[in-house]
This record gives structure tokens, C-alpha cells and sequence, in this order.
């Protein structure tokens, strides 16, 4: 769902490493050398940040205002 | 009788095998080898132990500790894990979350987040929290409890440009962090914990929760001092682990490709190719006229992981013994930012001390 804080096994903090981690995917890193920069250097530390789906990202978008703005999404894409 | 240095040195290393392992138990005590007096003694003891820093960072220590036995050295690696008191967020209240996260969960996050402050405040002023029996009432005061809370409200952002699509630019609060964490200190908790002493999160990135507009999280929490085996998110230590010196002894010389294959066996750095000197190749002996040759030679047997490859190999088989230094162990501590690495060892030893102290006055109450 969302980062987990520390990783399961040996008690490492991963909780900031997920946004680093996806900031360095987009600059073309490969996810090996990524985790190698973020200083994950265990296989079960590697899991955490390798293995997650950020979830919370779909359930955001359940939200009060979320239904107008796809609405105005829709609007906006079926004037094209 | 004493023995030679070489039974010494023989007794003191674990055999590595292709498929098993010899030797491996400690044979160092009164009674095993008759005529020998292994009994304890403080000044041998003191004269023979020693510590050396491979790698010291606050958050990485690497350490050999040498010269003492199993038993002790794994119960100072489990005093570091379980014993050592660090701070850890107990007690939530929740006042509202309207976040997707719901309480429970985001109560456990809270909890696994570390926190550092002054470090003669959290030694000396603060004590452990002590749960109320049934019909008691909690007892919070300055020197058990500290206050924090964490109070966010995700809004739109009217600054944002009109085509913006990244959430944090978009909206104030989207992401949740460690630092949105305020500390409230109570009476005597200003003079221990203010300016750079104040307790806050090791990690200020941490991402608690996400938000969007209209959503909120309100809470109070409370932390207390507690040990790792009551929960691991009081563990100081994130791995704290030893390994035994590996030893890799060459009985006849490797030449030549030989050599270069057997280098490729271990780890980078373990083995060095080296060629033979003229010196060499004159002297009787197995260099005799291999001068130039390529020579295998051990220069850093510490980097080693024993993976045993080079027993895999017919032309090594029997030239190569592996085997492990029984009393030398190589700790590798990672603190979670609390305390430096080697701190946390120091307050196991000490830990250890007065365990030891309790102990002793246990037995001699037994002896009467």
C-alpha cells in the first residue's frame, strides 16, 4: 500500500528510500544501481524497496473532490 | 606441560571442509587436556583481548573483537539487539484521520520511526515507563514521557501553476513526512532537550502517510524508553552480527594459470598474484627456476566469505586449507541512528557488566 517504515527482516529505515528510489528510476538509473545508491546493500532491505506497489496512489484518488475533477477530465477529453 | 604454539594455533581454528566442518568446539578449559591448566585468569584474559575498528560511522561500525569465547561474543551480539534502550513512539491518541490510512496502521508506523535527542537526557534524565496495574492510573511526568504530536491538513495550493501535475507542487501536505512531527517538551525535558539536543526523527524523509485536499490527520503521541526485546522498534540496531576470521593457508605453492584461476576463486583483494624474484628461484625449494613465474599469495584473508569454491577444484584440493579463527570475531553494527555504532557496543559491555554483578551476588546467595 505505502512504503513500509523499516524493512521486515533487519529493522532498516526504507521509509524515505521509496521516493529516492523513483526519482532515480526516472533519471535512468537501472533498479540495481538505484538500490546501490540509495545504500541498500541486503537482499531482504532490497526486497522492500524493489518488491512495493505503491497502492495508496489509486485509493487517493477516492476522494470527495476526486469525482468533479474527473468529471471536468471527462468533459475536457470528450470535447477533443 | 604447556603446549607448543603450533597445538595452540592448531586448537584455535575451526577446519573448513568441502563438505563439513572440524574441530568445532572450544577445548580451552580445566579438565579437557590432562596436565594442562586452562583455568581462568583475569590478568591472561586482560593481556589477550583486544578490539580493532575497521570502520567506524555513526551508522555503520565494523570491529574485531579477539581473544574471547563464543559464548561471550554472542551475548554481547544479543545485548546489542535486545538490550540496549532506545526511544520509540508507545501510546497514539488519535484525534482525527480522515487520511486513507486508517488508525491502526498509521499508529504502527509512528511507532517504527526512530527518534535522536540529547543523548545525557535520554541516558541520565530519563527513566523507563512503568505500565499501571489494574485500577492504577497512568502515570506520565517529565522523565518516563515525551510529548509529540503530529498535526497536518492536506489544501489545495492556490499558488500551484494551472497545468501542474507533480501532487507535492499541487497541494500543501500531500505527502506526510517524519519532520511534520512537532515535540512538546514538559518541565524539566527544555533543559535536556532544546536547541541541537531536541528530539526529532533521525530520518526527516520518512513518508508517514499521503493526502489529498480536504483529508487531515490530528494526533498526540507519546513516547517511552524500552528495550528491543520487548519490541524490535526499541532494537538501537538494525543488524548486529559477527562472522569468524577466515584463514586460508597455502601448503604448496600455486604457479603460473594456476595461480590466476585460484585468485579467481575468493573475493576480490583476498588473493594476490605476486611473481617469483630471482632470490627465490635460486634457493632450493619449489621455486627453484620459476622465476617470473605467477605466485598465489594471501594478502587479506579478512574479505573472504568462505564460499569454499577453491575446494571444488582437483588441482587446489590439496594444496589450500580452509579454516576460521575460533577466537577472533569480526562484528559488523548498523544503528538506526539513535546512538553511534560503536556506542551501542560500549553500552552492551556495560549492560554485560551489570548483568554480570547481578549474577554474582545471585550465586552467592545460593552459596549460603
Amino acid at each position: 500500500m505505502i512504503i513500509p517504515i523499516r524493512c521486515f527482516s533487519c529493522g532498516k529505515v526504507t521509509g524515505d528510500l521509496w521516493e529516492k528510489f523513483v526519482r532515480l528510476l526516472d533519471e535512468g538509473y537501472s533498479d540495481g544501481e538505484a538500490m546501490d545508491k540509495i545504500g541498500c546493500k541486503r537482499y531482504c532491505c532490497r526486497r522492500m524497496v524493489m518488491t512495493h506497489v505503491d497502492l495508496i496512489e489509486k485509493l487517493l484518488k477516492y476522494t470527495p473532490t476526486g469525482r468533479n475533477e474527473k468529471k471536468l477530465e471527462m468533459s475536457r477529453t470528450a470535447g477533443q | 606441560m604447556k603446549p607448543s604454539k603450533e597445538e595452540l594455533e592448531r586448537r584455535n581454528i575451526v577446519g573448513v571442509g568441502a563438505e563439513r566442518v572440524t574441530n568445532v568446539t572450544s577445548t580451552d578449559y580445566p579438565g579437557h587436556f590432562p596436565g594442562e591448566d586452562h583455568a581462568w585468569d583475569l590478568g591472561y584474559f586482560r593481556d589477550n583481548v583486544t578490539i580493532e575498528f575497521h570502520k567506524n560511522e555513526p551508522l555503520e561500525a565494523e570491529f574485531s573483537l579477539i581473544g574471547v569465547d563464543a559464548s561471550i561474543a554472542n551475548a554481547f551480539r544479543r545485548m546489542m539487539i535486545a538490550d540496549v534502550p532506545t526511544f520509540a513512539i508507545e501510546t497514539v491518541h488519535m484525534e482525527k484521520n480522515t487520511s486513507v490510512i486508517q488508525d491502526e496502521v498509521l499508529s504502527h508506523r509512528l511507532g517504527l520511526i526512530p527518534f535522536k535527542g540529547g543523548k545525557t537526557g535520554f541516558r541520565k534524565f530519563m527513566k523507563f515507563y512503568k505500565k499501571p496495574e489494574d485500577g492504577e492510573e497512568h502515570s506520565y511526568v517529565d522523565f518516563n514521557t515525551i510529548q509529540l504530536s503530529l498535526n497536518v491538513e492536506c489544501t489545495h495550493n492556490k499558488k500551484a501553476a494551472k497545468n501542474e501535475t507533480d501532487v507535492t507542487k499541487l497541494y500543501n501536505h500531500a505527502h506526510v513526512y517524519a519532520s511534520d512531527i512537532e515535540f512538546n517538551p514538559v518541565g524539566r525535558q527544555e533543559q535536556y532537550f532544546s536547541g541541537d539536543n531536541a528530539i526529532v526523527p533521525v530520518h526527516p524523509d520518512i513518508l508517514i502517510a499521503k493526502m489529498r485536499p480536504g483529508q487531515q490527520i490530528n494526533c498526540s503521541l507519546l513516547m517511552h524508553k524500552g528495550v528491543g526485546s520487548d519490541h524490535a522498534k526499541f532494537s538501537p540496531v538494525a543488524t548486529a552480527s559477527y562472522r569468524l576470521m577466515p584463514t586460508i593457508k597455502i601448503k604448496s605453492p600455486i604457479l603460473g594459470e594456476d595461480a590466476k584461476k585460484f585468485q579467481k576463486c575468493f573475493p576480490k583483494g583476498v588473493i594476490e598474484l605476486q611473481t617469483v624474484t630471482r632470490k627465490e628461484s635460486k634457493e632450493e625449494g619449489p621455486f627453484k627456476g620459476k622465476e617470473g613465474e605467477w605466485k598465489a599469495v594471501v594478502v587479506d584473508p579478512m574479505r573472504d566469505t568462505v564460499s569454499r569454491e577453491c575446494l571444488r577444484h582437483d588441482e587446489f584440493k590439496d594444496k589450500v586449507e580452509l579454516g576460521r579463527k575460533r577466537d577472533h570475531f569480526i562484528y559488523s553494527v548498523e544503528s538506526t541512528g539513535q546512538w553511534r555504532s560503536d556506542e551501542i557496543f560500549l553500552e552492551a559491555v556495560a549492560l554485560f557488566k551489570e548483568k554480570a554483578k547481578k549474577f554474582e551476588h545471585q550465586v552467592i546467595n545460593m552459596a549460603r
